[in-house]
């Protein structure tokens, strides 16, 4: 019994952490001057470059930055080696 | 003519819009950094991205050049219809020139200028001088006033003028007798500085071209 809800729990916890660990990079932009900026983010819902899109376009645009496209998603692994390129944009939106 | 000078600026209109609608803007320079940032996937490094910048913010500087380079190729657009205009103005110019003096060859004489000297009794059509007598030169000036009044004088009223006379106690005919003798000092010595010339202890000769003279 024991073993069967240790089991399911880890089979929760993967299946969340599945959810969880889905994060897409970015490229933005602002006009007039020409700023640009290369981010990583968090997405939630389904783990498509479509989600990553609709997700993004909002947050970015309150701040005044237009999306130009999204290079991909990703899980956890590919983190690490994306937050030097992404600097202060990392996870920020 | 006026056709012609509308077409050059018509031209010249269109080749200003053009210039101005086909001169890229400081967008332009922004538009391919964008571009070169969206189409190469391995350009995400902030100094990479920082060097994206600062091609674009050297290409918005470059526009403020590119402003003043329209400006001036504006300027000798301007100059270059002016100068157009006035060759096509000096054209016509000429062509109408060369036809009034082929008309003028064809006329003989055409008087641009007429002086009456009293003191030297001489009267110069164009640059010729000629004497004349006292009374010619009475009639003459008198026949120019009228001319500047654009009056039409009576044989009896320039009898009237000269001799001082009310014009109805005065007689036509010698008024008539007055322009007669006008017309024969003035016109002898007319033609013969025109026509037949004298040439002095030579004799005589006609001052024409002599591929003028045709008979038949």
């Amino acid at each position: 019994m024991k073993n069967i809800s240790f089991s399911l729990l880890i089979f929760c916890l993967s299946a969340t952490f599945a959810q969880a660990a889905c994060y897409a990079d970015y490229k933005a932009k602002q006009d007039n001057p020409l700023r640009l900026h290369y981010g990583v983010t968090e997405v939630r819902g389904d783990c498509t470059v479509s989600a990553a899109e609709a997700q993004l376009r909002d947050g970015l645009a309150r701040d005044g930055w237009q999306l130009l496209n999204v290079l991909g998603v990703f899980d956890d692994s590919g983190l690490e080696e994306r937050r030097d390129s992404a600097g202060e944009f990392y996870l920020r939106y | 003519m006026v056709a012609g000078i509308a077409a050059i600026v018509v031209i010249l209109g269109i080749a200003a819009v053009l210039l101005f609608i086909n001169l890229p803007d400081a967008n332009a320079f922004n538009i391919r950094v964008e571009r070169l940032f969206v189409e190469n996937d391995t350009l995400t490094g902030n100094a990479e991205i920082k060097l994206l910048e600062i091609l674009a913010q050297s290409g918005t500087a470059f526009s403020d050049t590119l402003a003043s380079y329209r400006f001036v190729i504006f300027v000798l657009l301007i100059f270059a219809t002016a100068l157009l205009i006035a060759a096509v103005a000096f054209l016509v110019m000429l062509i109408a020139l060369n036809r009034r003096m082929g008309r003028i060859e064809r006329q003989g004489i055409e008087v641009n200028s007429l002086l009456i000297s009293r003191d030297q009794k001489s009267v110069y059509l164009n640059d010729f001088e000629f004497k004349l007598t006292d009374a010619a030169l009475e009639t003459l000036s008198v026949l120019a006033e009228a001319r500047m009044d654009d009056e039409v004088l009576s044989g009896a009223e320039i009898e009237g003028v000269i001799s001082g006379r009310d014009a109805s106690d005065c007689d036509e005919a010698a008024g008539a007798t007055r322009i007669k003798r006008l017309r024969d000092t003035l016109g002898n010595q007319l033609v013969s500085e025109l026509l037949i010339k004298n040439i002095a202890r030579k004799g005589y000769m006609l001052a024409i071209d002599k591929s003028v003279i045709r008979m038949v």
